[in-house]
């Protein structure tokens, strides 16, 4: 009777004990649950935008940009387009592009002013678009001997040039390179900071450094290389993802973005890696990303989220055909989206990105790719996997 | 499937108008509408080179081919298929040979160069065709030396793309990149060029090889019964068991037998004796050429007539399948374009029994004709160049299911296969 009641006694004991465990692990994945990573949730839109006027072609679209009227610029290259993607009844478009956000094009401009060619110096070779808060496009160009920058109206009308042509340290091999107080190397970007009134440029595919300027004037106020360092020309060579990290930016410094909260995240493409710094070129903090991608590298191009804490960072990566979603702060990567190919949602060289104020993405490619993309924001959602592959349309019933 | 289809539909309503063709008199051509989200995603970062064949088995499965490495960009879109790799993941030649249930999923993947040496794997794959025992057939048409880098496999202008490989604005960036050569930047050329493409494979189900007709390098004129000259197409016909052969190199339609592989007959140009040496000087829309230009297409019609493609003349002949010849409509007549133009590269049939209508897939003008069979007469076109849904880059082959939807495939920088449905 004794043992009986000891062997009931163990027994409850013990399923007491598993009660609790029950219990404390219930509770336990309760709190992950409401803890789980949330990001913002992205599916492509197919027939985004709607199919060109006068069977237009665009070329290696190699900038984005979105204006306060949520019109989505681009850039492209009209002039390197093969005789065989051309029908005979079509054409290059314009070089700058306008689409509303239906997917209408309301803008169409662009090249070198055929009636005074002298009054500006349309690029070598298209690269960077942005719209600043009076409406002002401003181009950048990467071609072999582009230093300079260009701001036009909306319509297309020319405002200002900032650098000379052609004095870059290509041309000019014994000149000033990085440390050129007027002129650029190269420009990949320019991002506006409307309220100082200032733009930092990437500079670029030959100059190694960020440089930021006066909007009105194009003067250059301050520049930095990699850790802030001053700039350096010399030819370190390709990159290696087992050597020690360089203390100079590697050719092209693809993107230079200033949050809300006053850092400057500047891709540092073929070294794979972005670098934080405060406005004044102070090094924050670096992250690597995909770090044994060679060649063209994995850093191409960043953007924000809208919500003032600007919490989600985008980043494009046109060699591994990927799109990462990014805690800004921590530089984590969330989640990613996004493979190779030529159907909706794929890539090849997906190259720069913008976002709209409703949150929605827009995606261009240069190479072969030829297009831009629009992915819809479908809201924030607990972030399930790392990676999501090609973000189709799905029905709202999910299976 | 459903579900698919009502999001696709809904997709489709605002860009319908763009997309459907333009219909004339004469009876009502059928209409389409691209699905963009067919075939589903490959797997393993995979991704397609030039597509050079389509085509439709007794299952409704979808099968194509593709031109793989030789088409890639290797140090920009497959980085991570070059030894050693330049990327962490993304992307590589997805197999040669693939085949897509009617949803768009792969269910099977094969081909590429044999590792014992069996078969030589063409270089430049130009055609599948799977019979009705589940074999596929394949042939191929790189000419010696061909072109390098990713253009191996073009004729001429569709590879004069007005910037080399890479970027140029970030050729100077990458250093020693071009003269390591390990990385696969675009080789030095060949001290003795690689031969041409002179033969048929034809695989198994599942994949295993079965036999080869002729042998690549080896092309001994258009009369000879063992070898080929760069053929660029393969139909299978059924009711006799005999494969046709878009022998391009010697300008003539070849006939062997589905399962010896012996020669059976051939003929050229208005059913006449083939002559690969003489010169047709340029191509003139009012003096047809006596010689097929650039044979590129066998199709066999359901009551028996043999449809041929002479793409760069803009010409389709029809003949019987003993090689008497029947008659030849125009496609587009203007259209040139050189050794990758012409408005013919193509043909499928409706699937009705008259097979009222054929369509015409016009690779450089980038549309695809949709014509009424018994009197070539076109009755409305679609498609557009470009890179979206629905637009097309070098359109070169095309297949039809049971249910009327249509497949095209695109070859150059088009690099995809599109589900066209039937509305």
């Amino acid at each position: 009777m004794k043992r009986n009641f000891y062997i009931v006694a163990a027994l409850l004991a013990v399923l007491t004990t598993l009660g609790f465990a029950q219990f404390a692990l219930e509770k336990s994945a309760d709190a992950q649950a409401k803890a789980a990573v949330m990001a913002p949730k992205y599916e492509v839109d197919p027939m985004w935008p709607k199919p060109l006027p006068n069977k237009w072609h665009i070329g290696m679209t190699i900038g984005v940009g979105v204006d306060a009227q949520d019109h989505i610029w681009i850039v492209h290259r009209d002039n390197q387009i093969s005789a065989s993607e051309i029908e005979s009844e079509g054409a290059a478009a314009p070089p700058v592009l306008a689409f509303d956000q239906a997917g209408n094009v309301v803008a169409s401009w662009g090249g070198p002013d055929k009636q005074n060619p002298s009054r500006y110096s349309w690029p070598d070779s298209n690269h960077g678009i942005s719209v600043d808060a009076k409406g002002n496009v401003w181009i950048g160009g990467n071609g072999g001997g582009d230093s300079h920058i260009l701001k036009f109206t909306q319509t297309g009308q020319f405002i200002a040039q900032f650098g000379k042509a052609g004095t870059n340290r290509s041309v000019n091999t014994t000149g000033p390179g990085s440390n050129d107080p007027e002129n650029f190397g190269r420009v990949a970007k320019i991002f506006i900071d409307n309220k100082a009134n200032e733009a930092y440029i990437a500079d670029g595919y030959l100059n190694k450094r960020v440089a930021v300027i006066d909007m009105d004037t194009g003067k250059i106020k301050r520049y930095w290389g990699a850790y802030g360092n001053k700039p350096d020309d010399t030819n370190f060579g390709n990159y290696n993802p087992d050597a020690p990290l360089i203390q100079q930016f590697r050719t092209p410094v693809h993107c230079a973005d200033l949050s809300n909260d006053g850092y400057v995240y500047v891709c540092d493409r073929p070294n794979d890696r972005l670098q934080v710094f405060t406005k004044d070129g102070k090094f924050v903090t670096e992250k690597r990303i995909a770090p044994r991608t060679l060649g063209d590298g994995s850093t191409w191009d960043i953007a924000f989220s809208k919500d003032p804490e600007q919490k989600y960072m985008i980043l494009a990566d046109g060699k591994n055909e990927r799109v990462y979603i990014m805690d800004r702060k921590s530089l984590e990567i969330l989640t990613s989206f996004g493979d190779g190919g030529r159907q909706p949602g794929q890539f090849f060289a997906v190259h720069s990105i913008a976002m709209d104020s409703k949150q929605n993405l827009y995606t261009t490619e240069t190479y072969e790719g030829r297009r831009i993309q629009k992915f819809v924001y479908k809201g924030l959602a607990p972030v399930t996997k790392s990676d999501q592959g090609v973000v189709w349309p799905t029905t709202t019933n999910k299976k | 499937m459903k579900r698919t289809l009502s999001i696709v539909a809904a997709l489709m309503c605002l860009a319908s108008a763009a997309m459907q063709g333009q219909t004339r008199g004469g009876p009502q051509a059928p209409k389409f509408q691209a699905d963009p989200m067919w075939p589903k995603p490959l797997p393993n970062h995979w991704i397609l080179g030039s597509v050079t064949g389509v085509a439709v088995d007794s299952k409704d499965h979808v099968w194509i081919v593709h031109q793989g490495a030789a088409t890639l960009t290797q140090n920009t879109e497959m980085g991570t298929g070059t030894n050693p790799p330049t990327a962490e993941i993304c992307c590589s030649a997805a197999p040669p040979i693939l085949e897509f249930d009617p949803a768009g999923t792969l269910v099977n993947s094969f081909g590429g160069p044999a590792a014992g040496g069996d078969y030589q794997w063409p270089r430049c794959v130009s055609s599948l065709a799977v019979d009705t025992k589940g074999n596929v057939w394949v042939a191929g048409n790189a000419a010696s030396p061909g072109g390098r880098g990713n253009r191996q496999c073009t004729n001429g202008s569709a590879g004069t793309i007005l910037v080399p490989d890479s970027d140029p604005a970030t050729a100077g960036a990458r250093g020693a990149r071009g003269a390591a050569g390990a990385r696969g930047g675009a080789p030095a050329a060949p001290a003795t060029p690689p031969p041409a493409d002179a033969h048929l494979l034809k695989f198994g189900p599942g994949g295993k090889f079965v036999k080869q007709i002729g042998t690549a390098g080896k092309m001994e004129g258009p009369d000879s019964q063992t070898t080929l000259n760069r053929p660029s197409n393969v139909e299978f016909d059924a009711a006799a068991n005999e494969v046709y052969v878009a022998d391009t190199g010697n300008r003539r339609v070849v006939v062997f037998d589905a399962d010896s592989g012996a020669y059976k007959r051939h003929f050229g140009a208005y059913g006449s004796k083939p002559d690969a040496a003489a010169d047709l000087g340029k191509y003139d829309p009012n003096a047809p050429a006596k010689q097929f230009r650039t044979v590129s297409c066998v199709r066999i019609a359901k009551d028996g007539t043999v449809y041929v493609c002479d793409r760069t003349e803009n010409r389709v002949q029809v003949f019987q399948k003993d090689g008497k010849y029947v008659k030849e409509f125009f496609v587009a007549k203007t259209t040139q374009g050189g050794a990758d133009g012409g408005s013919a590269w193509d043909v499928t049939f409706s699937k009705d029994n008259q097979q009222q209508f054929m369509f015409v897939a016009n690779g450089w003008d980038k549309k695809v004709h949709i014509l009424q069979r018994s009197s070539g007469n076109i009755l409305g076109t679609f498609g557009q160049g470009g890179r979206m849904p629905g637009e097309f880059v070098g359109v070169g082959s095309l297949a039809m299911d049971s249910k009327g939807n249509l497949y095209t495939g695109e070859t150059f920088e088009g690099k995809r296969v599109q589900k066209w449905m039937n509305r």
